[in-house]
């Protein structure tokens, strides 16, 4: 098991104050923070080794080439991916835009239906979403059920009309030859619903072999064990900076025979096979997808990030996550039952990532935010870069507590017991 | 920040707020990172000043009452007199601190209500 006291200890900025009170960071599924490992990492690579990449002979370039090179080969091992899969990107956002503007954009065409879930953050619909008005190609929706889990039988589909008509449904009943592409997120960065990523593919490869899957696994890999040789998708994507990595630092790994059939992303230096003026090559996966001088040092740390989640444990880390969304549901259903908050999506652990969702009645979601700011306690509110989701439960916004390694229960204590201060400053 | 008990006061009891019967201009704008909302109908006199002014929305507490402390001191504004005024006016109406993350809950009504004097 995790020892909270003592990861704490690794974590600077945990020992702040907000005002006169300590903060209690519950906003990991934001960004998370960054251990003094990760960031001892960063500033000795600008201390000592600090040069471009695959640019020159002199030692230092040939350091720094060699850390960016140790360190895909550390994520590809993290993820158990071959080396060359890993791409590194800005982050998760941009590996959807990657596949979007290349896989996406060679392969979709006017009739193909691309299917996604109404669980996806922005950047895993809006892509797909112009994509399918640039092409004419149909964009169908998974729906949710009021517990927030993805709907998979086929029970009948509804159209909805606006600047484009898509269809919402059961994934069974969206699927077909047609379908080209299913991106779903793993877990939910709203309601921390973890989607059954077995069963959807089951489906997939039944109902629709043709399609490739896309993972987004923005709010999977920081807190759970993954192999993609046993996913069964053909891509995913994401951020470093979700998982103890500094900004800028993100991941799209694809399966290497699509990526070698795919075209290049951004086109520049570092990504060139031979250029003369009149045409040029490209080269080989992964520096196809990497034009220009990567974030070298954010990708250092994401290294430093993997192996300080290696040595605590994945399984570690999701067990701890667990115990801890499991006492917070209770907690708040206490809450709950004297009529104070709603708490939106799955209630079972075993079903949720470390993901509060709620509101206090009758309080906007800024506003409890706000006041519970007032005692150090850092929550999203807002929409969480999913308003289908939020407006599916009628809701504007909502606010959200997300936890990480560093997070404990007295944390969780400390976040019911002020929201039970929230209703009191507005007076209801 | 600290919700002052102005803030509240107008939050639970929003001045002008309801419907204004036609003729009049009637505007919106959204917060698309909360879902707020202010739909704000307005009147002008000859000269170009707000003569009347109603809001109808739903937000924060602190969208809420920026709208309301706005409808009553925009009353007998022109444009230059409301840019003049500016989102730091409203800063100050609101008890002068505001961070960042809530600009657009603080300002979302005076976005709307230049909107009355169109383009």
């Amino acid at each position: 098991m995790i020892d909270v006291n003592k990861i704490r200890a690794d974590f600077p900025i945990l020992s702040r104050k907000i005002g006169d009170a300590p903060l209690v960071y519950l906003d990991s599924a934001a960004t998370s923070q960054k251990p003094r490992q990760v960031l001892e990492a960063i500033n000795d690579f600008y201390v000592k080794h600090n040069a471009n990449i695959h640019r020159g002979v002199h030692t230092l370039s040939a350091e720094a080439t060699r850390m960016v090179d140790e360190a895909r080969g550390k994520v590809a091992k993290f993820i158990n991916a071959k080396t060359e899969e890993v791409i590194f990107v800005r982050n998760a956002t941009e590996g959807l835009n990657l596949i979007a503007y290349t896989w996406g954009r060679e392969n979709i065409k006017k009739g193909d239906v691309v299917v996604v879930s109404l669980l996806e953050h922005h950047s895993n619909l809006v892509p797909w979403q112009v994509l399918c008005e640039e092409t004419g190609a149909h964009l169908r929706i998974i729906e949710i059920d009021e517990t927030g889990r993805l709907i998979l039988d086929g029970a009948g589909t509804t159209q909805l009309t606006g600047r484009m008509t898509v269809t919402s449904g059961g994934l069974a009943s969206l699927l077909g030859e047609k379908v080209k592409l299913v991106a779903v997120t793993a877990v939910s960065n709203v309601l921390g619903t973890i989607t059954p990523l077995d069963e959807i593919k089951a489906l997939v490869k039944k109902k629709a072999p043709q399609a490739k899957l896309v993972i987004d696994g923005a709010q999977l890999v920081p807190h759970m064990k993954v192999d993609v040789a046993k996913l069964g998708a053909d891509f995913m994507v994401f951020s470093g900076h979700k998982m103890l990595a500094p900004t800028g630092s993100g991941v799209v790994w694809g399966s290497k025979e699509i990526l070698e059939g795919m075209k290049p992303f951004l086109y520049g230096g570092d990504m060139i096979g031979e250029v003369k003026l009149t045409g040029t090559t490209f080269a080989g996966i992964p520096s196809k997808f990497e034009a220009g001088t990567p974030d070298i040092a954010g990708i250092i740390g994401l290294a430093a990030a993997v192996d300080y989640l290696i040595n605590l444990g994945m399984e570690n880390v999701r067990e701890h996550e667990k115990e801890l969304i499991g006492y917070a549901l209770g907690q708040m259903e206490k809450l709950e039952k004297e009529g104070l908050v709603t708490i939106y999506g799955p209630r079972s652990a075993a079903e949720r990532g470390g993901v509060l969702t709620f509101n206090v009645n009758g309080v906007h979601a800024h506003d409890a935010a706000q006041v519970l700011d007032k005692y150090g306690i850092a929550v999203r509110s807002g929409q969480h870069c999913g308003a289908p989701i939020v407006e599916r439960f009628k809701e504007m916004a909502m606010v959200r507590a997300s936890f990480y390694v560093y997070t404990s229960k007295e944390e969780i204590d400390f976040l019911i017991e002020k929201i039970r201060e929230v209703p009191k400053v507005f007076k209801i | 920040m600290d919700y002052k008990e102005e803030i509240i006061d107008h939050y639970k009891h929003p001045r002008n707020f309801g419907d204004l019967e036609e003729p009049c201009i009637a505007v919106r704008e959204n917060n698309a990172s909360c879902g707020d909302m202010v739909e704000i109908k307005g009147r002008l006199t000859g000269d170009g000043r707000i003569h009347v002014l109603r809001w109808r929305g739903v937000g924060c507490a602190i969208s809420t009452a920026a709208a309301s402390m706005l409808s009553e001191k925009v009353v007998g504004m022109d444009k230059s007199d409301l840019e003049k005024f500016g989102v730091d006016g409203v800063v100050g109406l609101l008890g002068g601190e505001i961070n960042a993350g809530r600009m657009k809950c603080a300002t979302l009504a005076y976005s709307a209500i230049l909107k009355l004097f169109g383009n």
